[in-house]
């Protein structure tokens, strides 16, 4: 349950929200908005959630000392990890998600109350629309991913979940989970009801209706490699997209974006035009998406570096990682999110992504936790791998 | 600005050869050529000719060279120093500063009397490098030590004149060389080797050196079949590929990723000694910003002395920010400093959440020094990031490293007092190769057993002679 004190602004984030779903989505909330608004945001996020308040009096800043938005003190990720970061009892939050374990180990997952689920799918909803969505369209999603009720730690799974359950036609569905042989409460990407895939996949092409394949880039590549094996190819019909999300962080498997992209195009039809790379994180009820599909490819070119946006209550800038001040769009730095829709939690969210920024939004590079050392020094991951540590 | 020329390939340049340059900050550019098969299988035959001379070339020789060639660099005034004081900041990222200081120190190490050290301190007698000599130990019989006829470098380039050591090495055991270079430092080998060719023409007509990106195997494979001993330094990730791809003929010599830490015993910790040693340790984690396998990831303090180990960790932390100013730390890429980054917001974090952390210095991001009392040993981001772990007393070190023995390198010392002879013991034996104080960790001696081996002997073959 969110804070009681949040009650109002979370009715007119819902209701801002709710503007989003009629086009065009920027107009939902304009920049002087989005200013006002997250002053407010972060004076409640100030009194009710105590472990930020001290984080922020550390810094020097209060509600009465930040002025604008761009001052609001933002939370590395590695705070989720330490601190329960919530505004309202964490007991009683609608959802707990977690991160996977990284380098640092499982002992670090970290958590990501949401007290009040709705903010979150008001939030998801209008965005998934506008830049995944074919215009005007109920069409066919088809989940790789399993059915958040045996993922309940993934913001990703109920993500996805909910879209497939709000906005999808009748013969959405999971192509993943137990049902498709992964064990109880794995994310286990290659665990795919292939059969399912080639039912509806064939049902699509023969019907002429289009589908939206939603999930993780490895979870494609490993669908692709079974289509591959099986000697099957589709021509899903027009209209249909790809939405994929994640990298091959870890994994022996590792392609290219470029490679995943032609190997789409070849088996499934779908060329690169109509594949949206979506970015989220655990730590936001918002996501980013590459921008190029909605706008028509007029400001961008699929085969480039892809720029990526979101709703406009999420406000992302790329800081200096030394001095956190903003960069100048081209600038390498780290991403700096600023997503009203974690009203629950900590709206401002400092990542260790790298991007730079481009007119109406940013390019993602990647996430660079713990930089490789250039010669004779140890690297940090090839240590924790020497005594058997996790 | 003209591009500095960034290989010596003697013997093989041609008019119609093609170039590529790389630009650097402040306009500075190399210029490397572009290479193919049949010019690295040239050079080798090149090399292979002048390996004749070098070996016919008196040991004394070659010393009087190498360090007339040092004494040249050390000239401000010099064309190839000159080439360096204005590339090498640049090109490898550290601040003119570390750069100088970092020339200064290692120059010393190629005059003569640190070479006629190295040699005696390997060779019982080194004109056994020239001849046939007694063996001391065995009447009767003469030795002779022999070099590689060709000796092949990889070098990495986290530190700047690592590469130029190497081949100072080769060329006292009179091995013609063909280095190829890491595009972090392509750049000081080469001006070694010209100085050296105006020095002494047909020693550096025994020396090439390259740059190609490492796993070119078009190129590299040449070089590693005629190649007798390759010398490798670098990752983890890059030593691996290439001894996958070493004919089974031909020796290694590797110089792989190491850890490197620092101890502080209670005699340190008294209120005067602490700042001054708080002062050396933050130098050994500063110089070359941490990147050499010398420098300390972590320092262990012990508990108990006058001086806490929290509280000597934040004398850590002002003495390093103060070092900011004398030995600038280089500009660094977004991703080093977001890491950097990451690691400081995890300590402050960890300290708010409660945990016994604490970061320091508190009034610059350009650096860390993180106080944490739970013991786990975890490696360094680099770029000056330091942990400082408490230990209830010294002889807890040794089993706190133990399990990365594999990997351990430097172990910087101070304040052990009479305590020191059983310290190393038990740091040896945990996997330690070397034990020094702080002021010297990051300059290895030129006659060190640099990763616990042998800086002469390592690269040689002997024969033996019986019955004379």
């Amino acid at each position: 349950m969110l804070h009681p004190a949040g009650a109002p602004l979370r009715d007119e984030l819902l209701e801002r929200c709710a503007r989003g779903r009629e086009a065009p989505l920027e107009a939902a909330l304009a920049d002087a908005d989005f200013d006002a608004l997250a002053l407010r945001v972060f004076a409640f996020q100030f009194e009710a959630n105590p472990p930020y308040a001290a984080y922020c009096r550390r810094r020097g800043a209060t509600p009465a000392t930040v002025t604008c938005a761009a001052a609001v003190p933002a939370v590395p990720t590695a705070a989720f990890q330490l601190l329960d970061l919530v505004c309202g009892e964490p007991a009683t939050a609608e959802a707990v998600f977690r991160t996977s374990g990284t380098t640092r180990g499982p002992e670090r997952r970290g958590r990501h109350f949401i007290p009040d689920l709705s903010l979150y799918e008001a939030s998801l909803l209008p965005a998934f629309a506008a830049f995944v969505l074919p215009a005007g369209a109920a069409p066919t999603l088809l989940a790789l991913v399993p059915p958040a009720a045996e993922l309940p730690d993934s913001s990703l799974a109920y993500m996805i979940d909910h879209v497939v359950r709000s906005c999808g036609g009748p013969a959405s569905r999971h192509l993943a989970g137990t049902g498709a042989g992964a064990a109880p409460g794995s994310d286990d990407d290659a665990a795919i009801d292939v059969a399912a895939f080639h039912a509806a996949a064939g049902a699509a092409e023969a019907g002429g209706d289009p589908v939206v394949l939603l999930g993780t880039a490895l979870a494609f590549f490993h669908l692709l490699e079974r289509l591959a094996r099986d000697g099957r190819r589709y021509r899903l019909p027009d209209g249909s997209r790809i939405m994929d999300t994640g990298g091959f962080k870890g994994h022996r498997r590792a392609v290219s974006e470029a490679e995943l992209r032609a190997a789409y195009e070849a088996v499934l039809g779908i060329s690169q035009e109509r594949v949206v790379n979506e970015y989220g994180m655990t730590e936001l009820c918002s996501q980013l998406y590459d921008a190029g599909p909605r706008d028509g490819w007029r400001e961008d070119d699929p085969a480039r570096p892809r720029r990526k946006a979101g709703p406009p209550w999420i406000r992302t800038s790329v800081v200096d990682p030394e001095t956190l001040a903003p960069l100048p769009p081209g600038q390498t730095g780290i991403l700096r999110h600023h997503d009203l829709a974690n009203l629950g939690s900590v709206a401002a969210v400092q990542t260790e992504d790298l991007g730079y920024a481009v007119p109406g939004g940013i390019v993602l590079l990647g996430r660079a936790p713990g930089a490789a050392p250039r010669g004779c020094s140890i690297a940090m991951d090839l240590l924790l791998g020497s005594d058997g540590a996790p | 600005v003209r591009p500095i020329d960034a290989w010596h390939l003697p013997g093989t340049d041609s008019d119609d050869a093609q170039w590529r340059i790389r630009e650097y900050s402040g306009g500075v550019q190399l210029r490397f050529p572009v290479l193919g098969a049949d010019r690295v299988h040239r050079q080798l035959a090149v090399l292979d000719a002048a390996g004749a001379a070098l070996r016919a070339t008196p040991l004394r020789r070659i010393v009087a060279a190498i360090d007339e060639t040092a004494r040249r660099l050390g000239d401000p005034d010099h064309p190839q120093r000159r080439a360096l004081d204005a590339a090498l900041p640049a090109v490898t990222g550290y601040s003119p500063a570390m750069v100088r200081l970092g020339l200064e120190r290692m120059l010393d190490d190629w005059r003569a009397p640190a070479l006629e050290r190295l040699l005696r301190a390997e060779l019982a007698d080194p004109a056994a490098l020239d001849g046939f000599v007694a063996d001391p130990t065995t009447p009767g019989r003469q030795v002779r030590a022999l070099g590689p006829r060709l000796a092949g470098h990889i070098f990495a380039g986290n530190v700047p004149g690592v590469a130029v050591q190497s081949l100072v090495r080769t060329l006292l055991v009179k091995a013609p060389a063909f280095g190829k270079t890491a595009a972090g430092e392509p750049l000081f080998p080469v001006c070694f080797a010209r100085t050296l060719e105006e020095v002494e023409p047909a020693l550096a007509a025994a020396i090439a050196i390259a740059h190609w990106p490492g796993g070119t195997l078009a190129l590299e494979e040449p070089l590693l079949h005629a190649a007798e001993l390759v010398i490798v330094y670098g990752g983890a990730d890059a030593v691996a590929a290439l001894r996958s791809r070493m004919p089974a003929h031909t020796r290694l010599v590797i110089h792989g990723p190491r850890l490197s830490f620092g101890v502080v015993g209670r005699d340190a910790l008294r209120p005067g000694p602490a700042r001054a040693t708080a002062r050396d340790v933050a130098r050994a984690v500063a110089v070359f910003d941490q990147q050499g396998c010398v420098s300390p990831h972590l320092v262990y303090v012990e508990e108990g002395g006058d001086v806490a180990p929290a509280d000597f960790a934040a004398m850590v932390g002002d003495a390093l920010a103060a070092l900011d100013a004398e030995l600038p730390r280089g500009e660094i890429p977004a991703r080093d400093a977001s890491a950097v980054r990451g690691a400081r917001d995890e300590a402050e974090l960890a300290e708010l959440a409660g945990h016994p952390v604490r970061l320091f210095p508190t009034d610059s991001a350009r650096c860390a020094v993180i106080f944490d009392a739970q013991p786990r040993l975890r490696p360094s981001c680099l770029n000056r990031v330091l942990r400082v772990h408490p230990v209830p007393g010294l002889e807890a070190v040794a089993d706190l490293v133990r399990p990365h023995r594999a990997v351990l390198q430097t172990a910087a010392h101070a304040g052990a007092g009479d305590r020191l002879p059983a310290l190393a013991e038990a740091l040896a034996s945990a996997g330690v190769t070397r034990i020094t104080a702080f002021a010297d960790a990051p300059w290895p001696p030129v006659h060190g057993h640099h990763d616990g081996q042998e800086p002469l002997r390592e690269l040689l073959r002997w024969v033996d002679l019986d019955d004379v």
